[in-house]
């Protein structure tokens, strides 16, 4: 630490920068030290690249010091500060050749012919694109604009050079490469170089220290190892690689419970009985035999994806709710000159909503409707006659024109049915329902039109806030149904958990995953 | 495609009709006498030797280069800061100032150069100002300098919209990457903004250039009637002498003239492009 603290060349210390009352950093401070590669990681918007213009002199902060090399440097115009900036797009100078683009600090610098044509010569070796000097620049590759602008920044021998995305603007085969030539190059001219990516692959590759940003604040600092296996919070462990993320609580040091299960884990210092959040990456679970790991769960998908498969497992099934659908005849009524035909459903309710119904909400809930059948036109439905009682029961419902053509039938109160699920804190409902067969094959979104006419819903014991309902099985086929009653299973989503492997296992088979304590990484639940 | 090309052939008529054809009646009447029939063409270059022996002419000629010449000049040094001005400033403001330039060309331009005599006139609006405060009133009307005034004022728009175009044009952040490489306002300007945006000042040297060699409207309205350009000349030859036959010679030495101004200009260009790769290439 003693060593380190004489090599800090940039603080940022407390940087506050608002446009337009519009809070871009919130405070940060950071410490860059000699010879590093700092990559500044974070989705579009988190600030990042404001913080590397405020450091190169293109935008000054609202509040806060930056000191370079011991000096404050804010009021210090750009052309004067001692670094250099590769820019997104390049920026190579169009109407200058290679060797022109690459002497052009150094003219600035009003050096002599010779000193500067061995420079560039240099820069040029550096970059591999010897012979390249006369060269048009707008006409060279993407790659090679690329080289050209690094040489361009490095020939000026800064303290620190910054690189604002200098790869987006690549294919992927090429940014592989220049990430590599990128650490070479900083390894071979031995100055810190701070760049600036959304891609957490690049960040991984090259860094020496990265710092992961969100809405202008820093969520953590340290090496892609570190960020990586001891990610601080939900959120850096979802930008930086895949990752299984699930609540827990840390019952002491050393033990976590999650899905109704303890685990033993390498992580201590939470409070007892903490809310946590668990990482485990999906490299890490191995999948075994049944009853031969911590879990068991049953394989609900395989992905091949080059290296590897990506496995979903589910472990702890989600909560399931059966429901019966009576399918119906067409059941229609016609008047007696045959002018009007008539129809209507019949249909369940809550016995808590029977004091809710009126006129208009049963003719909804039965679907009642009077027509011509010449002409399709509807016609109102004039009058309707029922008795409900506040009871569990069966009571008749008439509806009729005004001609006096009518329908005779039933709403059936009932006591809604509802699955509660303790473990997974969640609870679903749904009703039976009738339906004609005409109805369900004409649904073009059968699944969605299922939870519509069950009324299936989902939601967590604890806040009452919606559960989505991921799964709608049934055993018919849509297109040639008949009458009868059908089960219509709903249920919502189950624990499952990604995992990368090169073992093969089949969909639908059941399987044991085992990890080691050390997989297992404990973080705090982000501050609300 | 080819359906397509047949939406042309209106157009190509029209080019026939109204430029091609009447080219070649200028060059037809160039080279030949007055009085001709069609049947009995008589060739000759008389017209041009009357031109190129006659000192008058050559003088009235080398005026016209000069006073063009120097309204170029004059619209590239006023016109260049402010194109600048309106190039940097925030989107809104620019609309704004790039209506207030196209603005004046809404009027007709014999007005605008009218007004110009109301304001210039021994008892004009500047000499009245003049004698005012005491000072000698001055004569400006009817002298060279009201003449490019008034060229100026004229053609001044078309250069500040060419360069403005050009810088607007300019990625931005070649400006910060010069910055960046150490360079600073004028070190930048010098070196980046200049040179990108020389196209621009070409094309507005063209667009000024030849209008104001050939102009003569502005020469009469603020020259005064003996104030002879070679506009004047020309239009006299075929309106007050009835001479179109020497007319259209002096169009065509003209229109030569302009040709080889014009290769120069967009050789210019060109050389400073090829200076620059040799430059790289002497090692």
């Amino acid at each position: 630490m003693e060593i380190k603290e004489q090599n800090k060349l940039i603080q940022f210390q407390n940087i506050v920068k608002d446009f337009d009352g519009q809070l871009v950093l919130k405070g940060i401070s950071l410490d860059i030290y000699e010879n590093e590669f700092v990559t500044l990681l974070g989705p579009s918007g988190c600030g990042k690249t404001t913080l590397l213009r405020i450091l190169a002199g293109f935008l000054k902060q609202s509040e806060g010091n930056v000191i370079f090399d011991k000096e404050e440097i804010s009021e210090l115009p750009p052309y004067k500060r001692e670094l250099n900036t590769v820019f997104q797009k390049y920026a190579l100078f169009p109407h200058m050749n290679v060797y022109e683009n690459i002497a052009f600090g150094l003219k600035i610098k009003k050096m002599s012919k010779d000193v500067i044509e061995q420079k560039v010569m240099k820069m040029l070796k550096l970059i591999g694109l010897e012979g390249f000097e006369r060269r048009n620049v707008t006409l060279l590759s993407g790659g090679q604009q690329q080289r050209i602008a690094i040489a361009r920044a490095l020939v000026n021998e800064p303290k620190v050079l910054l690189l604002d995305e200098p790869l987006a603007a690549l294919d992927l085969k090429l940014r592989k490469e220049m990430q590599y030539e990128l650490k070479r190059i900083q390894q071979e001219v031995g100055i810190t170089f701070i760049y600036v990516t959304h891609d957490q692959e690049e960040a991984l590759t090259m860094s020496d220290k990265i710092v992961v940003m969100k809405d202008g604040e820093i969520q953590q600092v340290g090496s892609p190892i570190d960020i990586y296996n001891e990610p601080e919070n939900r959120y850096v462990a979802n930008f930086i690689g895949e990752s299984n993320i699930i609540s827990g609580i840390m019952k002491e040091d050393y033990q976590v419970c999650f899905d109704d299960m303890d685990f033993a884990c390498v992580d201590f210092g939470f409070k007892k009985n903490e809310m946590v959040d668990v990482v485990i990456r999906p490299e890490d679970l191995d999948i075994v035999k049944e009853d031969e790991g911590k879990m068991n769960g049953v394989v609900k998908s395989v992905l091949f994806k080059g290296v590897h498969y990506e496995i979903m497992v589910e472990t702890v099934p989600g909560t399931t709710v059966s429901v019966k659908m009576n399918v119906t005849r067409e059941h229609d009524v016609a008047s007696s000159d045959a002018k009007e035909r008539i129809s209507a459903n019949n249909f369940y309710v809550d016995l808590a909503d029977v004091k809710d119904l009126n006129d208009a909400e049963i003719i909804a809930r039965a679907d009642a409707q009077a027509w011509d059948p010449d002409n399709g036109d509807y016609l109102s439905i004039s009058k309707i006659e029922y008795e409900l009682k506040e009871e569990v029961g069966t009571y008749p419902v008439t509806f009729s024109t005004s001609s006096g053509t009518s329908v005779t039938t039933s709403i059936m109160v009932v006591e809604q049915k509802y699955v509660e699920n303790k473990k997974k804190n969640e609870a679903i409902s749904a009703f039976n329902f009738f339906k004609t067969a005409d109805e369900i094959k004409e649904s073009v979104a059968i699944d969605t039109d299922l939870k519509t006419w069950a009324n299936a819903q989902g939601w967590k014991l604890s806040d009452e806030s919606d559960v989505e309902i991921e799964d709608v099985e049934y055993d018919f086929d849509p297109d040639t149904i008949k009458e009868g009653v059908y089960q219509v299973t709903f249920s919502t989503k189950g624990r499952v958990f990604k995992i990368h492997t090169t073992d093969f296992v089949e969909e639908g088979s059941e399987v044991g995953l085992n990890f080691h304590p050390e997989d297992i990484h404990v973080m705090s639940k982000m501050g609300y | 495609m080819k359906t397509f090309r047949r939406l042309t052939y209106p157009y190509i008529a029209w080019i026939l009709a109204m430029i091609v054809i009447p080219m070649i009646l200028i060059v037809m009447y160039a080279f030949t006498q007055q009085g001709n029939e069609v049947a009995t063409l008589h060739f000759t270059f008389d017209n041009f030797m009357q031109f190129f022996t006659d000192m008058d002419f050559l003088r009235t000629l080398w005026l016209s280069l000069r006073i063009a010449l120097m309204t170029t000049v004059l619209c590239i040094l006023i016109g260049y800061p402010i194109a600048y001005m309106i190039a940097m400033s925030s989107s809104k403001r620019r609309n704004l100032y790039i209506l207030l330039i196209t603005l004046p060309m809404w009027i007709n331009m014999l007005v605008r150069t009218y007004a110009w005599i109301g304001i210039l006139s021994d008892n004009g609006l500047i000499n009245s100002l003049l004698s005012a405060i005491g000072l000698q009133p001055q004569k400006l009307l009817y002298t060279d300098f009201a003449v490019v005034l008034g060229m100026v004022y004229n053609f001044i728009p078309f250069m500040i919209l060419q360069i403005e175009s050009s810088l607007a044009k300019m990625d931005k952040s070649l400006l910060d990457a010069a910055n960046d490489l150490g360079a600073d306002r004028w070190q930048r300007f010098v070196k980046v903004t200049l040179p990108l945006s020389l196209p621009g000042v070409i094309s507005g040297i063209t667009l000024v250039f030849l209008p104001a060699v050939s102009s003569f409207v502005i020469p009469k309205l603020l020259g005064g009637g003996g104030y002879m350009l070679i506009g004047n000349v020309i239009e006299n030859q075929f309106i007050t002498v009835g001479e179109w036959n020497f007319g259209s010679a002096i169009s065509m030495i003209m229109a030569v003239i302009i040709m080889i101004s014009m290769y120069v200009t967009k050789k210019l260009d060109k050389s400073d492009d090829a200076l620059s790769r040799k430059r790289g290439s002497v090692r």
